[in-house]
């Protein structure tokens, strides 16, 4: 009996697992190819942090609080930060390009360009600083 | 996109519902209790029929009132989440029906379904039955009238609070 239960946890241990992985595989995806669209974005890199925002028009989490944490970080770090804004209704083949699902979505690149997090809906200013520091 | 009236939906509620159901279906698979998957989708009918998360009773009563859980207050449709739970119901009660008829794989598969759908709701802020409700409502479905907040890709959970 307990045999069998211990056989059961391992088995939803490992579902579990699988699953934390395959988010973690989603995830990596959408940055590589972050950083293989970057070059037809940027060119030349701007040689420090750069922030891909993707939003709309009609997007209200990206005017009351997306943007107002992108202003405040701009305000913050200045020339030391790049921001890049994409309407996505405008420019829809970047969002697929991109693999944008919803809006706002930011990406944060470091200075050599690589793609080190996407931010899937709002991100505030505090998270967006946290990530900047850590590139 | 067309306006339309939003509601004041407590995303903890929500989110209590859905780690009630995550647990008690897990605790269901590890001891291999058929019964037990049966109560959660029990719950969820119950809910269903009262329009109300169904494990969120015990948010209500003991989690908020003790201040264990804060309220996550957002604009949006409360239809779409109701939808889902029904889905959720259909799901767990097929795979119940499955495990007392003995074809454990089937059954346990549609319990992992839910298990998945609840966890990409509470960690990854998506739910996938409101995602399947917005989309009906696109094509027109009777009774499948909202749509997503605007800005919000269909499923997603709204990020703005609401407005006191």
């Amino acid at each position: 009996m307990t045999a069998e239960i211990l056989l059961r946890f391992a088995y939803a241990l490992g579902i579990i697992l699988l699953g934390l992985v395959a988010y973690w595989l989603l995830t990596q995806r959408l940055l590589s190819r972050a950083k293989n669209n970057l070059n037809s974005l940027l060119s030349p890199l701007p040689n420090k942090p750069v922030i891909i925002y993707f939003t709309t028009p009609d997007c209200v989490p990206c005017k009351t609080v997306q943007r107002p944490a992108l202003n405040k970080l701009i305000t913050l770090l200045g020339e030391k930060l790049h921001v890049v804004e994409i309407d996505a209704a405008e420019r829809p083949d970047l969002a697929k390009t991109w693999g944008v699902m919803s809006v706002p979505t930011t990406f944060l690149l470091n200075a050599k360009g690589e793609a080190r997090y996407v931010n899937n809906g709002v991100a505030r200013a505090e998270k967006l600083m946290e990530q900047i520091q850590t590139l | 996109m067309t306006s339309q009236t939003l509601q004041k939906v407590d995303h903890s509620a929500l989110k209590t519902n859905q780690l009630f159901i995550i647990f008690f279906s897990l605790v269901a698979f590890i001891l291999n209790q058929p019964f037990l998957a049966a109560l959660v989708a029990l719950v969820m009918g119950i809910g269903a029929v009262l329009k109300t998360p169904g494990f969120g009773i015990i948010y209500k009563s003991i989690l908020k009132p003790r201040g264990w859980m804060k309220p996550d207050v957002l604009d949006d449709n409360p239809e779409p989440h109701r939808f889902s739970q029904v889905v959720g119901f259909a799901f767990l009660t097929a795979g119940s029906i499955a495990l007392f008829l003995g074809s454990s794989v089937l059954g346990w598969t549609l319990v992992w379904i839910v298990i998945a759908l609840a966890s990409l709701n509470a960690f990854g802020g998506f739910c996938v039955g409101c995602m399947v409700y917005y989309w009906l409502s696109r094509l027109n479905v009777p009774g499948f009238g909202k749509l997503p907040p605007e800005g919000i890709f269909p499923g997603m959970k709204p990020k703005v609070e609401a407005r006191a």
